[in-house]
C-alpha cells in the first residue's frame, strides 16, 4: 500500500535568533519534529515562550529555519505554493479595522483567487458558520475579542484548506465562545480537514487532539496518542448512576475483601466549572 | 455556531495580477477610510485664495492679471508637491509595520501570497492614492485657471478695445495670457510631481522593509527627498576637484541609490508661462521609472529574507 503524504512533517527543525548583542544565539526550537497524517487534530503544548510559535511560524514559512525541514502535504514550506492548503489564525489577530465582517472574508478569499458568486456565497457561508451574520456589514473596530477570533476563524477557513493550523485559538475569548471554537474544530475533524492547533488551555485540548506533543525549551518532551498519554495504567473508573448507599456498601466490602485492589477514591463526580457555566447561562438565555 | 456546512469550493491561488490588484484596492480603500481626502478643502482654500494674492505689478497694463494667474499656478503646484511628497512618505511608512504590529502580515503572507506581490499591492495602492489626490488637485486647479484667464481675457480684450489695439497686438496679447492659463505644460509640470512622489513612496517602502518605527521611515524618507534637490550640484562641485576614478564610483553609486531630482525642479518655467520641452518630459519619466523600479527590487530583497 502506498504511504499516505503527512498533512504536517517537520524534521529536526531548529530555529536560531540573533540577539541584540549580534553575536549571541538564542535557539528558540532545538531539533523538533512532528508528523501530523491527514484528518488528525495534533494539539502543542508547552509554556510562554518553548518553541510553539516559533514552530508554526516556522512551518507557514514566515521564519526560515535554521536547519531542518518542514512540509506541507509534501510541499516545502518555504514555497508560495504550500499556503494553497493552509488555513492560519494566529494568536491575538488584530484584522483590518476599517472593513467589516463580510469584507474581510472578501479580501482574504480574492487573496486565494476566489471571484464573483463562488466567493460571495462563501462569504455567506462562513459568516453564518461563526454566527456573525449579523454583524456581516459591521467594522471591524466595533467587534468585540470574541468576534475577532471567530471571523479570523472565518478567513482562516475562507479557501477551504485542508490544514488548519490555530495558535491560541480561544485567548481571551468567553467560555461560550471557547465551546463554539471546539465545536467547530470537531466539525471540521468529521470532514476530515487536518488540525494543528496550540494552546495553553489543557483541558480543552484533552478534549479536541488525537495526537499531543509537550514541547519545553524548545525540545519535545512527550508525544503520543492522547489515551496514551493520559491514561493511568494500574487504575480503573466505575462510574454509576442513581446507585443506593446500600450497593456502595457492598462494593466497598467487596473492594476490601480482595487484598491486590485499593480503593483509591470514592464519591460523587463533580462537572467542570465551564460546563456550569455554559449549562446556567443557556438556561437564562431568551 | 450554526450547523451551516463547509462547502468545497477550493480554487486556484490566482494570478500575481490579480493579487496585486486585491492589495493595491484594498491598501487605497485603508487610506481613503483613513479621511486622507480632507486635505482637499485645504487645497481649496489654496487655491481659490491664491486668487487674491495680489503681487506687485512691474508690467504695463497689457500684462494686468497674469500674475494672479502665476500666483495661482505657483500656489497650487507647490501644494500639490508638498502634499503628494507627504503622502507618499507616510502612507507608505505606516502601512508595513502597522500589518507587522497588528501581526495582520501573517495571515496575508499564510495565504497563497509571494511576498513581491504583497509589496508590490501596497506600494500601487499608495501610488494609487497620490494619483487620485493629484488628479483632484489638478482638476480643481484648472477650474479655477480657466475661470479667471477668461475673466482676464475679457477685460484685457475691451481694454484692447477701447485703446484702439491694432489686431497683432490683440492676438499677441491674447496669446500671452493663454500661455498662463491651463494648457498642457501645466498638465506635464504635474504629470512630473506624480512622479516625484511615485520615486517617494518606493523609497519609503525599501526603508520600512528594514526599519520597524513609521517615524524613523519617514524622516530618513524626507532628508532624502532634500538631499535629492541639490546632491547633483554637490557631485558636480565634488567631481570638479580633480576626482580620480574611485571617486567617480562612489559618486556615481551615490547617484545610483539616492534620487536626483535636479532635473525634477525644470517644471517652475511652466508656471511662467513656458513649454515644458517633451524630451526632457521623456528624460524624467526614464528617471522616474528607474528609481521606483530599482527601490522595489531593492525592497523585494531584502523584504523576502525577512523573518517575523
Amino acid at each position: 500500500m502506498a504511504e499516505v503524504t503527512p498533512a504536517v512533517e517537520i524534521c529536526d527543525l531548529v530555529k536560531d535568533f540573533k540577539t541584540s548583542f549580534r553575536r549571541q544565539m538564542l535557539r528558540a526550537v532545538g531539533g523538533v519534529s512532528i508528523r501530523i497524517e491527514p484528518g488528525e487534530v495534533y494539539g502543542l503544548i508547552g509554556p510562554n515562550g518553548s518553541g510553539k510559535s516559533t514552530t508554526m511560524k516556522a512551518l507557514l514559512g514566515l521564519v526560515a529555519p535554521t536547519s531542518g525541514r518542514c512540509a506541507i502535504f509534501g510541499q516545502d514550506s518555504l514555497r508560495v505554493d504550500s499556503r494553497r492548503e493552509v488555513g492560519f489564525l494566529p494568536e491575538n489577530p488584530y484584522f483590518y479595522k476599517h472593513l467589516s465582517g463580510a469584507e474581510t472574508l472578501r479580501f482574504y478569499g480574492k487573496l486565494c483567487g476566489m471571484r464573483g458568486r463562488i466567493l460571495e456565497e462563501r462569504v455567506s457561508e462562513l459568516l453564518v458558520l461563526v454566527d456573525l451574520e449579523n454583524a456581516r456589514d459591521r467594522r471591524l473596530g466595533g467587534y468585540s475579542k470574541g468576534m475577532l477570533q471567530r471571523i479570523g476563524l472565518a478567513q482562516a477557513l475562507v479557501q477551504d484548506p485542508r490544514l488548519l493550523i490555530l495558535d491560541e485559538p480561544t485567548a481571551g475569548v468567553d467560555p461560550m465562545g471557547s465551546r463554539q471554537i471546539r465545536d467547530l474544530i470537531f466539525k471540521l475533524r468529521e470532514r476530515g480537514i487536518t488540525v494543528f492547533l496550540c494552546s495553553h488551555l489543557l483541558e480543552q485540548v484533552q478534549e479536541v487532539c488525537d495526537r499531543v506533543g509537550i514541547i519545553f525549551q524548545g525540545k519535545m518532551v512527550k508525544e503520543g496518542r492522547l489515551e496514551d498519554l493520559i491514561a493511568i495504567e494500574d487504575q480503573t473508573e466505575i462510574v454509576l448512576r442513581d446507585a443506593s448507599p446500600e450497593l456502595i456498601a457492598r462494593i466497598t466490602a467487596l473492594v476490601a475483601a480482595n487484598p491486590e485492589t485499593e480503593l483509591v477514591r470514592s464519591g460523587k463526580p463533580r462537572t467542570t466549572l465551564e460546563r456550569l457555566f455554559l449549562r446556567e447561562t443557556q438556561r437564562d438565555a431568551p | 455556531m450554526s450547523q451551516t456546512p463547509l462547502s468545497p469550493t477550493r480554487s486556484a491561488s490566482g494570478s500575481h495580477a490579480g493579487r496585486i490588484s486585491v492589495i493595491a484596492s484594498h491598501t487605497f480603500t485603508q487610506l481613503v477610510r483613513m479621511k486622507v481626502f480632507y486635505f482637499l478643502a485645504v487645497f481649496a482654500v489654496i487655491t481659490i485664495g491664491s486668487n487674491f494674492f495680489d503681487l506687485p505689478q512691474h508690467a504695463g497694463p497689457e500684462a494686468a492679471g497674469t500674475n494672479i494667474l502665476n500666483s495661482i499656478k505657483s500656489w497650487s503646484v507647490g501644494t500639490m508637491t508638498l502634499f503628494s511628497v507627504v503622502f507618499a512618505i507616510v502612507a507608505t511608512a505606516l502601512l508595513l509595520p502597522k500589518d507587522v504590529e497588528d501581526r495582520t502580515l501573517y495571515t496575508i503572507l499564510a495565504k497563497p501570497v509571494p511576498r513581491l506581490d504583497y509589496l508590490a499591492g501596497k506600494l500601487l495602492g499608495v501610488i494609487l492614492l497620490v494619483f487620485v489626490s493629484l488628479a483632484l488637485m489638478d482638476g480643481l486647479m484648472t477650474a479655477v485657471l480657466q475661470i479667471r484667464s477668461s475673466m482676464i481675457l475679457s477685460a484685457q480684450m475691451e481694454l484692447a478695445h477701447s485703446r484702439g489695439w491694432s489686431a497683432p497686438e490683440i492676438a499677441s496679447m491674447r496669446n500671452d495670457i493663454v500661455s498662463q492659463g491651463p494648457n498642457i505644460s501645466l498638465q506635464a509640470a504635474v504629470f512630473v510631481v506624480f512622479l516625484r512622489a511615485s520615486i517617494m513612496a518606493s523609497l519609503a517602502l525599501l526603508i520600512s522593509t528594514f526599519s520597524t518605527s513609521t517615524l524613523f521611515t519617514s524622516i530618513i524618507s524626507f532628508m532624502i527627498y532634500f538631499i535629492g534637490h541639490f546632491q547633483a550640484d554637490a557631485r558636480g562641485v565634488f567631481l570638479e576637484a580633480g576626482a580620480g576614478w574611485m571617486t567617480r564610483a562612489i559618486a556615481l553609486l551615490v547617484a545610483l541609490v539616492l534620487p536626483d531630482f535636479h532635473l525634477f525642479n525644470e517644471f517652475d518655467a511652466v508656471i511662467q508661462g513656458q513649454a515644458f520641452p517633451p524630451m526632457l518630459l521623456g528624460q524624467i519619466t526614464g528617471i522616474g521609472l528607474f528609481y521606483a523600479v530599482f527601490y522595489v527590487i531593492a525592497s523585494w530583497f531584502i523584504f523576502a529574507e525577512k523573518e517575523f
